[in-house]
């Protein structure tokens, strides 16, 4: 359907096009009573595309998705993609403000939406000026004051097919695919830049390492629009296999009968799916005879934990992972034989990827000390989007400067020692806390503000806001939460606040946010 | 039963809804399709439906069946407290 076939996937459509060459009328997605061929995904995804190709767009337009239907993201996932756009899949769990800011900082010319959240989008979409074209399932209708947009309705795209024979644009291994969005320490989330190259690189190497085959089935239960969740698609998808996909997590019970019932093979968990479904699910009243390996990644998983999922899954291979975003997901694996053995260490760099350990100057550090991680390889990204001065602080000539300080033992094993950025990680999200920070300023009761992540048996962290109020003022918790519940999404709202006559602060005025964590010694 | 009714949508819109109108959230209304609720606020629900109606939530009883609406809950609850 593009032009020239290639021997080798060299863009990330290509995955999905050999697979369906391959294997056309086996399962790619299964969710609830709904079973996805690679072939109809396809034809879902080049009639997205002729969509897309009829509305003229400049090639590399961004292309953004709304919707948690997992056949209408990965039929809008490859039809941006196969029309030559980049990708930018927008988190489900939003406010109207991150929505809007993300549509306007990733210059959006087109949205393909469930009509779950039309709400939203009613009252986003008279402000979001990028975005031309919009489609939402199971509707036409003009959108009050954004009446000039092409609309479509994103049902009737995905049940029709294209023809043969249409060309669509030709795009380079080196264009953009996808824009992810994630949070820094400075504000508003940045869009990280990945190419077709940094994808394709990285979905090999796990491939390769994970030992995944067209027999592999996986429980997704990861959003696809998140890093890792984007990761075990691909994967999956590349080596031929099958997603079985249910991402609320609300009720693990449910979770676990699909993964009997389906007969996966392999199953991707943060910390937080591991600690749900040990602490808060039947797992011992089910055997899964057919997993052959589970994966983690998302954040440090404790020894204990990793004990306690060794006795649940016996036989099963538990990998160990580390990675970011900026590297297109994954930089290291401990390999499954490993696990028992070293507690705490997230492995080695994954196939074709170098981890260095650099002090601030750039010099390597010795054996046993602890530097950052600079990793070099194919799968880091192209940069931040439309932030030049960030990009620079992290892409040197050294690499890619991640800001997880580790060390390394003799054999080569790198343990993390701590993070030298202030991102919360809760569950499986990264959580800047300036944005909250922000947020809660701007409530007109609240001075200033500090919001750290302290340690949470399920969440792995929680979010702490410390306010200290205006002289003479007057909030409860309760109103500065609802504020925040207007503002932000729902991740996002702190899951406590401390207030405080003062914040501790340094000579030069800094946050002494360490203090903050354990409120030790603060009145 | 209807006390028990208005008790859960309380908690609900206090916890989950907060500035929402009372007609938004319908008594037999999934939380999971309506994106009411997700995986950290169900572990929340249940913390409370222990100490408000002192009951114990068996870890087999976490399923939508029980817990995915103000009707479910109510008619699990009173279940549970007969």
């Amino acid at each position: 359907m593009w032009p020239g076939k290639r021997p080798d996937p060299m863009m990330v459509q290509d995955f999905l096009q050999t697979a369906a060459d391959r294997t056309p009328d086996k399962d790619v997605l299964i969710y609830g009573r709904n079973r996805v061929s690679y072939s109809r995904l396809l034809e879902a995804a080049l009639s997205v595309a002729a969509w897309i190709d009829d509305l003229g767009l400049e090639p590399g337009f961004r292309g953004a998705l709304l919707t948690d239907e997992p056949f209408e993201y990965l039929a809008a996932y490859f039809g941006v993609l196969i029309a030559g756009g980049t990708v930018v899949g927008l988190n489900t769990q939003t406010s109207d403000k991150s929505l809007l800011h993300t549509l306007q900082d990733s210059g959006a010319a087109l949205l393909l939406a469930n009509r779950k959240f039309s709400r939203h989008l009613h009252r986003v979409l008279p402000f979001a000026e990028s975005v031309t074209a919009v489609a939402i399932t199971g509707s036409r209708e003009p959108i009050p004051g954004a009446t000039s947009l092409c609309r479509e309705d994103l049902a009737a795209l995905l049940a029709t097919t294209s023809g043969p024979g249409r060309i669509l644009p030709y795009r380079s291994p080196c264009d953009l695919a996808q824009l992810i969005y994630t949070s820094g320490t400075t504000g508003q989330p940045k869009g990280v830049m990945l190419r077709h190259v940094n994808l394709v690189a990285n979905t090999r190497s796990i491939i390769k390492y994970l030992h995944l085959t067209g027999q592999d089935r996986v429980m997704a239960v990861l959003p696809f629009f998140y890093s890792y969740g984007n990761s075990v698609m691909l994967t999956h998808i590349a080596a031929g296999g099958s997603l079985v996909v249910n991402q609320s997590f609300m009720y693990p019970n449910v979770i676990l009968q699909q993964m009997v019932d389906h007969q996966v093979t392999g199953f991707s968990g943060v910390p937080s799916s591991y600690a749900i479904l040990l602490n808060r699910s039947a797992i011992d009243s089910f055997s899964f005879p057919n997993l052959r390996y589970i994966t983690q990644a998302g954040a440090a998983m404790s020894p204990a934990l990793v004990h306690r999922l060794k006795k649940v899954f016996p036989g099963v291979d538990i990998y160990i992972m580390y990675g970011q975003t900026e590297a297109s997901a994954r930089l290291s694996f401990l390999d499954p034989s490993e696990a028992g053995k070293r507690p705490g260490s997230i492995g080695k760099a994954i196939p074709g990827v170098e981890l260095r350990l650099l002090d601030r100057d750039g010099r390597p550090v010795a054996s046993g000390e602890t530097g950052e991680i600079v990793a070099r390889g194919p799968n880091v990204m192209a940069g931040y989007w439309q932030r030049p001065e960030e990009t620079r602080a992290v892409l040197t000539r050294e690499g890619l400067w991640t800001g997880d300080l580790a060390r390394r033992d003799e054999e080569g094993f790198l343990y993390i020692v701590s993070r030298k950025s202030d991102i919360i990680k809760s569950g499986s999200h990264r959580i800047g806390p300036r944005e909250i920070e922000d947020t809660l300023t701007e409530h007109p009761a609240v001075h200033e503000v500090a919001v750290v992540g302290i340690p949470d048996d399920i969440l792995d962290e929680r979010i702490r806001a410390c306010v200290v109020l205006k002289p003479g003022a007057q909030c409860t918790e309760k109103e500065l939460l609802k504020h925040c519940r207007l503002e932000l999404p729902a991740y996002k709202v702190p899951q406590e606040i401390v207030f405080l006559p003062q914040l501790p602060k340094t000579a030069t005025g800094k946050v002494k946010k360490s203090e903050l964590k354990t409120l030790e010694g603060i009145p | 039963m209807s006390e028990i009714v208005t008790t859960i949508r309380k908690f609900i819109f206090d916890n989950f809804l907060f500035d929402a109108a009372e007609d938004e959230l319908g008594n037999d209304d999934s939380f999971l399709e309506q994106g009411i609720i997700d995986s950290t606020g169900v572990l929340e629900l249940v913390e409370w439906l222990e100490e408000t109606f002192n009951i114990s939530v068996d870890d087999e009883e976490l399923i939508p069946e029980n817990l995915d609406s103000v009707n479910r809950l109510a008619a699990y609850v009173a279940g549970k407290t007969s």
